[in-house]
């Protein structure tokens, strides 16, 4: 195989990776930025961060996601917001497991919405798996960020 | 031969090598400006919890908050129940027509001293305002001393709709239903239509949500969740009696 094939392919993974990443942030984002308050109370039911703390970060993360995740799509800064984007996910790992382990019956609020559920509606398993795929896409990006059609490509 | 023009070229060509730590930097500043924006639009308006304006009566004075249900006082053994709904909430709509008598039964015969948090966060769920005009008629009604009556009449009403909500003309029927008239039908018109209590309404949800409380109906027994152990009214009795010293 000659080795310029092997870096477009892999270029192309990288690109895959980026997308995959960046449109779930996005619409995470989206689906959460219009309810602030909805956002702060998913944050709290965890009972890991501190009420005023958890309700900072509520705020904040939709937009975090949101800017991050238009980075990826576009491939710009594409180590540093993979970076990024792979801390949240591991954060958002550990918050997961953690209401997991703890017998937590919360809804991750992941997508919007959030708080406490029945116990037949958890879905920690699907939530887990999930997020270790988008974390295996940010590792990707952190160690090869070269991808296709990157606007890094463009502008460096 | 033609003059070499590879030199001028290159100085026409965009230019490679743009500094990603401008970039980044800008980045940077505007992620920072939207957060910044983000909790202070969230943060604006919200209470601290603490306000002690606007209180109904029956207010109780604990970092739990609530409004004491019993309009004359309980047994001096009767354990405490902390009942936290929304009344959006169609969970809740189904505890109180399971529960609910049982609960107003106990607290007439001064078995129980039931401390009711009439929530809100479903009006951000929902995006409607319902939940908090209610909680609000609900604690113009304790001031006309009225609390449980108004309560059971608003969850009668209940739609079968999550989000339908209620109309002000509804509202002002479960009054009447409630049995509250003359002046002090007057008086919480007045309460209602001012939001008198809507300040004591978000304090009451925030201090719900520095308690743990993230999902109605709770019941709490002497601060014991028991909510999933309630199977019947009878369990309830049961737990209630074996909480009586």
């Amino acid at each position: 195989m000659n080795p310029q094939g092997g870096g477009r392919r892999a270029d192309f993974i990288g690109l895959l990776a980026r997308l995959i990443l960046g449109v779930v942030l996005i619409v995470a984002g989206a689906l959460k930025v219009t309810s602030p308050a909805v956002s702060a109370r998913a944050v709290n039911a965890f009972q890991i961060l501190p009420y005023d703390v958890a309700r900072y970060v509520g705020y904040a993360l939709p937009v975090v996601e949101i800017v991050v995740g238009l980075l990826l799509v576009t491939g710009l800064l594409t180590r540093v917001s993979a970076v990024v984007g792979g801390l949240l996910m591991a954060a958002f790992l550990v918050g997961i497991i953690s209401a997991w382990m703890r017998g937590l019956n919360i809804d991750c609020g992941c997508f919007g919405g959030g708080g406490s559920i029945d116990a037949s509606q958890t879905q920690y398993l699907a939530d887990v798996l999930r997020d270790m795929g988008l974390t295996a896409c940010a590792a990707w990006l952190v160690v090869r960020p070269r991808t296709a059609y990157s606007l890094d490509h463009r502008l460096f | 031969m033609r003059p070499d023009a590879s030199k001028k070229i290159a100085a026409a060509a965009p230019k490679k090598g743009t500094n990603p730590v401008i970039i980044g930097a800008v980045i940077a500043a505007v992620v920072i400006v939207a957060v910044v924006v983000a909790i202070v639009m969230g943060t604006s308006g919200k209470s601290d919890g603490t306000g002690a304006s606007g209180q109904p009566s029956g207010a109780v004075a604990s970092d739990a908050g609530g409004i004491l249900a019993n309009s004359s006082p309980a047994k001096s053994n009767a354990p405490t129940l902390d009942l936290y709904e929304d009344f959006q909430c169609p969970v809740c709509g189904q505890f109180e027509k399971a529960m609910g008598p049982t609960i107003t039964t106990m607290v007439a015969a001064g078995e129980v001293k039931l401390i009711v948090h009439t929530l809100s966060f479903l009006d951000d769920n929902l995006k409607n305002d319902f939940s908090k005009k209610t909680a609000n008629a609900v604690a113009c009604a304790a001031d006309a001393g009225k609390f449980l009556e108004y309560h059971a009449a608003v969850f009668a009403a209940q739609p079968a709709q999550e989000g339908a909500g209620y109309t002000d003309a509804q509202i002002g029927e479960f009054a009447n239903t409630a049995g509250i008239t003359g002046p002090p039908l007057t008086t919480w018109q007045k309460c209602t239509s001012s939001g008198q209590h809507a300040q004591y309404v978000l304090d009451t949800q925030t201090a719900a949500e520095k308690a743990g409380v993230n999902s109605t109906p709770t019941l709490q027994l002497n601060g014991k969740d028991i909510t999933k152990t309630l199977t019947t009214p009878e369990s309830l009795i049961t737990q209630v009696k074996l909480a009586t010293k």
